[in-house]
């Protein structure tokens, strides 16, 4: 209702605007012009472009929307022969001479990958590609608009290499994980700093991330860059190395997603652009079961209601063979066939319509630029719902000369409801259609409940939730009002030497509560959980830079600056049990509901300076240090400084190269970030009281979110990243083919290890600054553009990151920490020394060193489990790759981008209960005629028996199975269909009632196919969290495939 | 130079920026100030934590895979082999008898190190000094009679001495240990001392006299615990502990008190994990994880026409809770994870007795003290009463405990106490062996629901003389386990003292036998 309104809203508004823009002014007086029209390489017209006198570059002028523009000369260039410079961000500069007055100038613009390009870099600061020491890539921003994710965060992924991008398995609204370079830190958060138009914003998930082994109330409740518009993007940077971020102090150490959003700019009329696109999602995998056997027990199918609820998720009984004695849980007689389609059955098709409008324009003093946008999704589970409202204003002036102001404002409303909850079976919907047994059709759950309300029996573990109870009685219900604010001005004090001060708010107010229903079979009177939080992130900063020329040939610009961050949490978290009045959800009317409070709060005073050389364009040098002072140390060393240095050296301009050579650079940079200051308050060892309605209890005070009892350390002091990185910069036979490689190195070094340490010193953990990682890697980009022609165009572009990371140390005689673990620790996730971050360990099925045979236990029937401490794989892929081709054919165009990654394990939870309740084809053997477990026994001797499902023996043998991790776990590998965009430029020259610039349709399609996986019953990107916690399927909503249409109209 | 000073103004204001930052106090001392913590405790309200926790809140009974005691002591089962463990003491779920362990050192044992601390040294708080070293012995002596050896003398200095790998020490040291602090406290407690836990202690009110008493009854405990592996010892110590005065008296018993309301910590730990687990729902169907008593232990109650029974066991008919005797039935402790279709059937927790969530927990009733006398009696340690008139006193003082649990609903007559003991006559005459069995066969009727203390008598004595579940998986050869195994943390982060507590105890397994449980 709300997207129709809105498309209502926009079309008038659309028609009002158009009566402006029509009937312009012409631009009179006898000074000469120079018109024209300017295009891109795929032949549209480019808005936006700088066109500019070479020898006087004070007149210049921007093409319109159209790509058309009309440079006014001074008389005193009648009739002389003018030579233009045409630029514009993204593409190669070009200079072309005119007669003044000539008026059908033609400019065809070609994309550029390292010549003259100018990226944006740490705060906000455009350069030039070519004077940077370290490897930085651009994306535009209409990359996340046509195909889109809510989350713009997940369309990173194969985009950029070395950038391990995923979105999680959590439905619409939740978060996504990206890591750059690797994870660079044991217990820190690994995930880029976001920076929008220079200042950072706040990527917290409300009250955590959730965890691997909880249930119910564990749901993803959404990242802070899912907060952003892809249509207010202009461009994203991402600045990989702390090289990239060493301006950005202790949050860069994980590298920095800066984010450009679009601004007004000088036209005439008013520009407006009107993007639509409605999307569908399927489940992208459907498990293969077994379907030799039906649901019952012991070989025998259920015959009536008792058997049937006794085995509602148990294939375990008699030959499926239609016979009509089966009883399911809805008490009634039906075939006993196989029941495929569960899958299908109980997800609905998930739908997500965004629409979005901006108007933008302005004069040579002022532009604005004011978009709204409106995004729409339910979900593939029944009744989830997200809902995100963005408004954005955004404002620059030249007030004079010396003066401008910029001031953007963002205004989100985001709400969610029934996000679905992973990991342990109470409350978790997803575990009903995959674990039920395979003879029962999902649908005679429904609708879960009885006459008054209650949870319908289904299965003999209560635990086990209805999901079709918990898709209509379960409730989770989310808000979020966020404000991202932000002004500055700059002042030219003289000439070169600007001043600007800023300050930024990011802020949001967050109100969630969960309800357990009364009836639930589990917690009968059931639960209440709530977080109400406020939150905001403040950053003032003031720069002053300088550029001048020292020498002939030898230019210096300096810049020196001073940041302030706060950042303040006011976070309530309630827990209440037993609702007194039955069905009546309040927190009044709870037995007992406790409210613990958590009131971080943050301080980070910086001063940075940074210091750039160059020589005749070839060579650049670049030096720059920042000192932070932070909050949460000890006062005693509460400062760290951190120094980069970085160069870069333009081969093919100073030497004569052969013709093949289009342009060669040489870079390498050092750099030290510190990162991962402490939390807050954590210096002290302090007391707090425990709720109680008795007695006044006082406890030591626990990790906020966890119940660790964590040692607090007076010397902790932030870890230290050095990185140093070498690349090169090649392009080939003009351009046509380019390579950007580059190798890194990354140490961390005093990384904070929560250490586990034995739960006997009264302590779980202690915090010390003793951890030591690498991350080393390269990372390689092939651009080609093998087909360039009038009507058809071929571009290619293929990246390939590959990090090798490496736990040097954590702490001297501790081998392994462990930092996750699955439901009922049927498997860990553990950093040890010598292995990457993340090893997946868990059991073994024992074996017999000299015979390789499994070693059973001759008095319980089942194989001998090793200690829980096997590594069984590396949870983060260490190969990431991309393949992107274009292809236009007049007005077509087609995107394919392939992603992959590579090398890395993942445990599957689902699979140990399809295994107990008998749904997985390996639990066939045996059934039919008893299993023979052939083998020694613990003294080594011969063992062999057969065991048959008689008494539950087999059944009980399989349902052991959990015991060994070793059966559970998969290659992560996969390479996917990611996005497919086929779009038509719709021909709109020859409309004449309304003026529209462009307009086009696309069919989009995201993560359409997988290619290759060796996961045969699920997505392997179905990870839950976007905590460190990585490598496990815990059970949580399937991934989807995504298809719909988009289109966008600029007028 | 000025000009030069203009150009480089920018420079110059950001160097000042920096001078001025570097010396000026920015208030980050105290915005690094928990707002919603204190930075020194107070040694009454931690002591409250450190009695709920230390009574079993917060993992020690706190969920349902550390309940097992109950199963193993047969009182209870399950048709799930998740929360049947302890009836059936399957491989796959063994973890779960670590849970008591992983619980008390980073809570009651660590609070109580920090009570002792803050009280140490200051002679006005003797009282409150010796009744923390009280709890704690009452603390420690249930995790290492459940493990054997374990962390003592170097527990929980992870803080004070950056201690993060504590030696386990030998259960017969951690016994001598136990022993004399319980010694020590007693004597140094103080009645005309005023200074006291008063309202925040939830045993006693603050009573040095009856904290006294507690402590020569659980020296009197400790002490018989050692008649195995050093009759002298437990000799000696049983009687010290019977001349100091031990709890005979129905208003001495040690007891936690709870309240129905509000939040968790303040409801009977053991009662609100039987009824959250599983009889919350209350109609004898739909038992969360499939709870029911078992058979041998409703059987035996029948066979013994025991008045306790319609008192404790309920069987859901028509929705109806019913107490009559003879329809009360066990459920079958062998069934191989399938709910039985005559579920609703089998006896359960009589709501109104066993199920009150502000019912005390026992922690030293007056029936313990005369059954623990009368074995005295029978050893010949003590002869201020026969065994057979401890015996009879200690199964009055049994049944007149549901009353204290459970007012009157709880109540037995004197006419049912003396026609069951008429009906179940003290053998007097019987071998040693036999009155000892009779002894211990009625502290396991007696002592329901706590079932540590039951366990920790038949690894000592044998009786009751159960039968054990041999079910499909089990991880102990078909025999009740002999202890609970260390947490598989310990393996990782206290390798070295986890391997010498293992090299000298026996293999970290549920059959290794602990250093007073001697064949």
């Amino acid at each position: 209702m709300t997207k129709f309104q809105l498309t209502v809203w926009s079309s008038l508004l659309i028609c009002c605007l158009l009566t402006f823009s029509v009937g312009k002014a012409q631009p009179g007086s006898g000074q000469p012009h120079l018109k024209g029209l300017v295009k891109g390489p795929d032949g549209s017209p480019l808005a936006g472009v700088t066109v500019a006198v070479t020898s006087n570059k004070r007149i210049a002028t921007t093409t319109d929307g159209s790509g058309a523009f009309d440079l006014t000369l001074p008389s005193s260039m009648s009739g002389a022969r003018v030579e233009l410079e045409i630029s514009f961000v993204g593409f190669e500069t070009k200079h072309l001479t005119a007669q003044a007055g000539e008026s059908d100038l033609a400019v065809a613009m070609d994309n550029t990958r390292g010549l003259n390009e100018v990226v944006v870099t740490a705060l906000g600061i455009n350069r030039s590609k070519k004077s940077l020491g370290y490897s930085v890539t651009e994306v535009k921003g209409s990359e996340f608009t046509t195909a889109r994710e809510n989350n713009v965060a997940n369309a990173l992924s194969g985009k950029v290499a070395g950038v391990n991008a995923a979105g999680l398995s959590t439905g619409p609204g939740g978060s996504s994980r990206v890591t750059i370079r690797g994870n660079g830190s044991l217990n820190g958060d690994n995930q880029p700093l976001y920076v929008v138009n220079g200042m950072p914003i706040d990527n917290s998930v409300p009250g955590g991330a959730p965890t691997v082994n909880g249930s119910t109330t564990n749901v993803d409740r959404g990242d802070g860059i899912a907060g952003i518009n892809p249509d207010d993007i202009e461009s994203i940077s991402v600045l990989k190395g702390g090289t990239a971020a060493a301006l950005y102090g202790s949050r860069a150490a994980n590298g920095v997603i800066l984010i450009t959003t679009k601004k007004g700019r000088a036209q005439k009329g008013v520009g407006v652009e009107y993007n639509s696109t409605a999307t569908f999602d399927n489940v992208a995998v459907t498990p293969q079961f077994q379907y030799q056997y039906g649901q019952g027990l012991d070989g025998v199918e259920s015959t009536d209601l008792i058997s049937a609820q006794a085995s509602g998720r148990k294939s375990w009984g008699a030959p499926i063979d239609g016979n009509t004695n089966y009883v399911a849980v809805d008490g009634q007689h039906h075939p006993y066939t196989a029941k495929k389609d569960n899958i299908k059955n109980f997800y609905q098709t998930g739908q997500t319509y965004t629409n979005s409008i901006a108007f933008a324009g302005g004069n040579e003093k002022t532009t604005y630029r004011f978009s709204a946008a409106d995004l729409s999704s339910k979900g593939i589970l029944p009744k989830t719902t997200y809902d995100r409202k963005t408004l954005n204003v955004a404002l620059n002036s030249k007030l004079s000369d010396k003066i401008s102001i910029e001031a953007l404002a963002q205004y989100n409303l985001e709400t969610g409801h029934n996000r679905t909850g992973a990991g342990d079976a109470l409350g978790n919907p997803n575990w009903t259609p995959l674990e039920i047994a395979n003879t029962a059709d999902v649908r005679w759950l429904k609708p879960g409940y009885d006459a008054n309300g209650n949870e319908q029996i289904w299965n003999d573990a209560a635990i086990a939730s209805n999901g079709y109870f918990v898709i209509n009685k379960f409730q989770e219900n989310d808000v979020k009002n966020r404000f991202i604010g932000q002004a500055s001005i700059s002042y030219e004090l003289i000439k070169d030497l600007i001043f600007k001060a800023t300050i930024s708010r990011d802020q949001y107010n967050y109100d969630y509560y969960n309800i357990l229903p009364t009836g639930t079979l589990y917690t009968p009177l059931g639960l209440y959980s709530g977080i109400k939080t406020n939150l905001f992130e403040n950053n003032s900063l003031i720069t002053g830079s300088y550029k001048t020329t020292l020498a002939k040939d030898f230019n210096l610009s300096a810049l020196a600056g001073f940041n302030d961050r706060r950042n303040q949490e006011n976070r309530l978290t309630l827990t209440g049990a037993n609702f007194n009045t039955p069905y009546f959800y309040s927190i009044s009317n709870l037995q007992s509901l406790s409210t613990v409070p958590y009131r971080p709060r943050i301080a980070t005073t910086s001063v940075f300076g940074s210091i750039d050389l160059d020589w005749k364009n070839i060579l650049f040098l670049t030096a720059s240090g920042r000192q932070d002072w932070f909050s949460t140390l000890s006062p005693q060393h509460d400062h760290i400084f951190y120094p980069s240095v970085g160069g870069s050296f333009i081969l093919s301009d100073a030497v004569s190269l052969p013709q093949v050579f289009s342009y060669v650079k040489l870079r390498t940079s050092w750099a030290q970030v510190g990162g991962g200051a402490p939390d807050p308050y954590q210096i002290n060892l302090t007391y707090s009281s425990v709720p109680s309605s008795g007695p006044t209890l006082q406890g030591v005070t626990t990790d906020p979110g966890s119940v660790d009892n964590v040692i607090s350390n007076p010397n902790l002091k932030p870890y230290t990243s050095t990185t140093y990185e070498a690349g090169a910069e090649i392009q080939l036979l003009k351009n046509r083919l380019g390579l950007d490689l580059t190798y890194y190195n990354r140490q961390t070094t005093n990384d904070i290890v929560k250490a586990g340490i034995s739960g006997t010193s009264g302590y779980t953990g202690v915090l010390l600054n003793i951890g030591e990682l690498r991350n080393r890697g390269v990372e390689v980009l092939l651009t080609g553009k093998p087909i360039q022609s009038k009507n058809f165009g071929w571009n290619v572009s293929y990246n390939l990151g590959y990090n090798s990371n490496k736990v040097v140390q954590l702490y001297p005689g501790l081998p392994s920490i462990q930092i996750a673990s699955t439901v009922n620790s049927w498997a860990f996730l553990d950093h040890i020394v010598g292995q990457p971050f993340g090893t997946i360990v868990g059991t073994l099925m024992k074996r017999d060193p000299k015979s390789g045979q499994i070693v059973y236990n001759r008095s319980s029937h089942v194989p001998v489990a090793t200690t829980a401490d096997q590594k069984l794989g590396n949870s983060v892929a260490p190969y990431t790759m991309g393949l992107t081709n274009e292809f236009r054919y007049k007005r077509f165009s087609l995107n394919i981008l392939l992603d992959g990654k590579f090398g890395n394990k993942i445990f599957s939870l689902f699979e140990v209960y399809a295994t107990r309740m008998g749904k997985l084809k390996s639990t066939v053997p045996g059934r039919a005629n008893g299993l023979e477990l052939k083998g020694v026994d613990q003294s080594g001797a011969p063992y062999d028996t057969v065991i048959t499902q008689a008494g539950g023996v087999l059944r009980n043998y399989y349902d052991n199975n959990k015991s060994y991790s070793e059966l559970f776990l998969h290659d992560g590998s996969f390479i996917k269909l990611r996005q497919v965009i086929f779009s038509y430029s719709l021909p709109v020259s020859g409309i004449k009632t309304v003026k529209i610039q462009s307009a086009n349709i696309s069919f989009v399609a995201r993560n359409l196919f997988i290619l290759y996986k060796k996961t045969p019953d699920f997505d392997p990107e179905q990870s839950f969290t976007n905590s460190n916690a990585q490598g496990f399927e815990s059970i949580g909503l399937p991934r989807t495939r995504s298809y719909g249409l988009n289109l966008a109209i600029k007028f | 130079m000025s000009k030069y000073i203009r150009k480089n103004t920018g420079i110059l204001s950001a160097a000042l920026v920096l001078l001025s930052l570097s010396s000026c106090d920015k208030g980050y001392k105290s915005l690094n100030l928990n707002p919603d913590a204190v930075t020194s405790p107070t040694p009454e309200y931690m002591f409250s934590l450190a009695q709920y926790e230390g009574a079993g809140y917060n993992g020690h009974y706190g969920s349902s895979g550390s309940n097992f005691l109950m199963g193993t002591m047969q009182y209870t089962t399950s048709y799930n082999d998740v929360a049947g463990f302890g009836s059936k003491y399957i491989t796959s779920q063994i973890n779960a008898s670590s849970a008591a362990f992983s619980a008390a050192y980073p809570d009651e044992l660590n609070e109580l190190h920090i009570v002792i601390k803050a009280v140490t040294g200051n002679a006005s708080r003797i009282n409150e000094l010796a009744e923390a070293r009280i709890w704690r012995v009452y603390c420690f002596s249930k995790i290492t009679d459940l493990y054997g050896d374990i962390p003592y003398s170097q527990a929980d200095q992870g803080y004070d001495s950056s201690n993060y790998k504590p030696v386990y020490d030998a259960q017969k040291d951690i016994y001598a240990n136990m022993l004399s602090e319980l010694d020590a406290a007693a004597s140094s407690l103080d009645p005309s001392k005023t200074v006291s836990y008063g309202t925040s202690d939830l045993i006693y009110g603050g009573n040095p006299t009856q904290w006294k008493k507690f402590a020569y009854s659980l020296m009197l405990r400790l002490g018989m615990r050692m008649t195995k592996v050093d009759a002298a010892s437990a000799q000696t110590w049983v009687t010290k502990a019977i001349a100091g005065g031990v709890i005979t008296a129905d208003a001495d018993i040690a007891k936690m008190s709870y309240i129905t309301g509000g939040q968790d910590i303040n409801k009977n730990p053991l009662l609100l994990d039987m009824w959250n687990a599983d009889y919350i729902a209350q109609n004898g169907k739909t038992n969360t994880e499939g709870g029911k008593y078992a058979d041998s232990w409703i059987n035996y109650l029948q066979a013994t026409q025991d008045p306790r029974l319609p008192v404790i066991s309920v069987v859901w008919v028509n929705g109806v809770p019913d107490t009559t005797s003879s329809i009360q039935k066990g459920m079958p402790q062998n069934l191989a994870n399938q709910l039985p279709a005559n579920f609703v059937t089998y006896s359960e927790p009589n709501p109104k007795t066993v199920l009150l969530l502000n019912a005390p927990r026992m922690l030293f009733t007056v029936a313990e003290s005369n059954f623990l006398l009368a074995e005295a009696a029978l050893r010949g340690w003590y002869s201020g009463a026969t065994p057979a008139s401890l015996y009879t006193t200690g199964v009055q003082a049994a049944m007149r405990q549901w009353s204290i649990i459970a007012g009157t609903a709880g109540a037995i007559s004197t006419n049912q106490v003396n026609a069951y003991l008429a009906n179940n006559p003290y053998n007097a005459g019987g071998t040693f062996d036999q009155q000892m069995g009779q002894i211990y066969t009625q502290f396991w009727v007696s002592n329901f629901p706590e079932s540590q203390e039951v366990y920790n008598n038949y690894r000592r004595t044998g009786y009751p003389a159960l039968v054990p579940n041999n079910y499909p998986t089990n991880a102990t050869g078909g025999q009740i386990f002999r202890r609970g195994i260390y947490p598989i943390s310990e393996q990782n982060v206290n390798t070295v003292n986890y391997k010498a507590a293992v090299a000298r105890q026996g293999a970290d397994d549920l059959m290794t036998r602990i250093w007073w449980d001697t064949k």
